[in-house]
């Protein structure tokens, strides 16, 4: 199979880093260009010595590289829309982040134009890749469990604010400011935005869809940020499975510009817990582990070193069979429609205190 | 098991010098029956030795400002309404305040998540599920999470409880927690019943705010099973 030559664009997203490896490492991949927002993300991205050049210029890319068949879009929420009608208009196949707009409107012109444009749009919700989830949907396609009745999950990280500042911005990350509700001093965009993996997930493991949502924010654990850290969500599915998220920035952090050793301060910087009941039994899963310890360098603090991030192998060779092969990814906008319309419910049940019917 | 936890409570009164009293079961809960015959409703969780020492973790202010309670209760065949008025008696005690408002799901019978939010402000959940196969133990978990630290009776990183002992021998696997000397051999549930019936007796004062605390307690069990069906939030 001839290598898909890619590139990645904006630079800026929290996961760009995540991509570096495996596009180094797989064959099947040519990584020619990157091409950064601006100059701060540049000089972020020569950190990491990849030997890819970057530009900072989208037709300067192109007109150096104009085999560039791919481009991983690694950008902040507000920036996708642009980014991909430039892709699509070109031709050139898309690998979004998790959150392509919150904008309806904007997500549905994304469809005519990935449509129109006859390009692959795969969207970034790495967890599909994962082994333990991997295993887990198996254990629930097999009968393990029986009809689920409840799951719970948690999607909980650090903040990424300090290190990717547009997360905090309600403009940047939710598209506009919208404040979160009456008499509330914050506006959408925060932790919710950043954790859809939970609100998709579900999906997977009940093949139903949501039916009714439940959301409440909690005081910020960061009071000097815009945007909600901690929040909680409840509902049912249309087939009567209740679940609970917690979908919060809960475990805080260093605040460091470039991501590093040390930017925990409490000992586990993210986490992915499901708890399945069913009518034969239960499952806990945790998504990340078992993992090392140490309390080293740079701040000696007791530390939860994870031992693998399978996930962004799985999903390039993903997206380069659905190039090459011309198939439609799982994880596709028109798929990942109902995931973001219920998120944005989530921010309407936030605003007014009740549950929101999707 | 009653007669064990009166020989167990006569233990201690008699070596503390406590007054008369003795345990029974009542319509909803274990109680200590007084010499005058008013009847006190235990709430054993208020002297577990994990949660005695997260509310001193609290009220010492070892956690500064106290976002959300994060609580999971996961049983065999237990009756969902007494898991959740426990769930939501403890959030009461250690949180000091008062229910404002909460949300449930579940099918009310085996499953109800609830989120609740506290007068002072402080936000919450409980997952509670009675799905476990019989004979499975008690798993539940803790977590309270502050702008400045986080508390929980879990381990980082560990999904299940933790035991003091593990063997390993030709019979099997065996676990062993043992965490109070004096009651030593007992269950945790007689552990915990006797050492609320102590509490009480030890400060009498007790008794008329663990009564109301566990008739309100199950007054708003009751309430998120119904907003569970409901799909209603409920606002106190």
């Amino acid at each position: 199979m001839k290598p898909v030559k890619i590139a990645m664009m904006g630079m800026t997203h929290g996961h760009t880093r995540k991509y570096y490896q495996t596009l180094l490492e797989n064959k099947k991949l040519d990584w020619v260009a990157s091409c950064a927002e601006d100059e701060d993300a540049k000089k972020v991205y020569a950190l990491y010595k990849t030997g890819v050049p970057c530009y900072l210029d989208p037709d300067a890319m192109l007109a150096e590289h104009p085999d560039i068949e791919a481009i991983v879009l690694a950008s902040a929420n507000d920036r996708h829309f642009e980014q991909m009608k430039f892709c699509a208009e070109r031709g050139i196949h898309i690998l979004s982040m998790k959150i392509p707009t919150f904008d309806m409107k904007e997500y549905d012109a994304m469809i005519e134009l990935v449509e129109k444009a006859g390009v692959v749009c795969q969207i970034e919700l790495e967890m599909h890749y994962n082994p333990v989830v991997k295993r887990l949907q198996k254990l629930i396609a097999e009968g393990a469990l029986g009809k689920i009745l409840s799951v719970q999950a948690t999607n909980i990280t650090l903040s990424p604010v300090w290190a990717f500042p547009w997360q905090g911005v309600p403009e940047a990350s939710y598209g506009s400011r919208v404040p979160l509700a009456p008499g509330d001093r914050r506006f959408r965009g925060g932790a919710l935005c950043d954790h859809p993996h939970i609100f998709d997930l579900i999906r997977w493991l009940t093949g139903s869809d949501f039916a009714n949502v439940f959301a409440q924010v909690a005081p910020n654990l960061r009071p000097d940020i815009e945007v909600e850290d901690m929040l909680l969500a409840a509902g049912k599915m249309k087939d009567g499975t209740a679940f609970l998220f917690d979908p919060s920035w809960s475990r805080m952090e260093e605040r460091l510009k470039v991501p590093a050793p040390g930017w925990e301060v409490f000992p586990k910087r993210m986490e992915v817990n499901v708890t399945i009941t069913g009518e034969k039994g239960m499952i806990q899963c945790d998504c990340f582990g078992p993992n090392v310890y140490h309390n080293g360098a740079p701040n000696d603090r007791y530390t939860v070193q994870y031992t693998y991030f399978d996930e962004w192998i799985g999903l390039i060779d993903e997206f380069v069979d659905c190039i090459r092969n011309r198939k439609q990814p799982r994880i596709n906008l028109k798929w990942h429609r109902h995931t973001i319309e219920t998120m944005n419910a989530c921010y309407d049940s936030i605003a007014t205190g009740k549950a929101i019917a999707i | 098991m009653i007669k064990q936890m009166n020989s167990a409570l006569d233990f201690l009164r008699d070596k503390y010098g406590v007054g008369p009293g003795s345990i029974a079961k009542g319509p909803e809960c274990f109680q200590l029956v007084l010499p005058d015959g008013n009847k006190v409703d235990l709430l054993p969780h208020r002297v577990e030795r994990r949660f005695v020492e997260l509310k001193k973790i609290i009220d010492g202010k070892t956690l500064e400002g106290i976002s959300t309670f994060r609580f999971a209760a996961f049983r065999p065949k237990g009756d969902l309404r007494k898991m959740l008025a426990a769930e939501l008696d403890l959030a009461a005690f250690l949180s000091g305040s008062d229910f404002s408002s909460l949300f449930a799901t579940g099918d009310g019978q085996r499953v109800c998540n609830v989120i609740f939010r506290l007068v002072n402000g402080m936000s919450g959940c409980i997952e509670c599920s009675s799905g476990l196969p019989a004979g499975t133990p008690l798993l539940d978990r803790h977590e309270i999470i502050a702008r400045r630290g986080v508390a929980s009776d879990r381990v980082v990183d560990t999904q299940v409880p933790q035991h003091s002992i593990y063997l390993w021998n030709e019979d099997g696997t065996a676990t062993y927690t043992d965490v109070d000397t004096e009651l030593f051999g007992l269950s945790d549930e007689a552990i915990w019943t006797v050492r609320a019936a102590f509490a009480v007796l030890s400060n009498p004062s007790l008794a008329a705010s663990w009564n109301q605390a566990a008739i309100v307690s199950l007054r708003q069990a009751e309430a998120a099973l119904k907003s569970a069906l409901s799909g209603t939030p409920v606002t106190f």
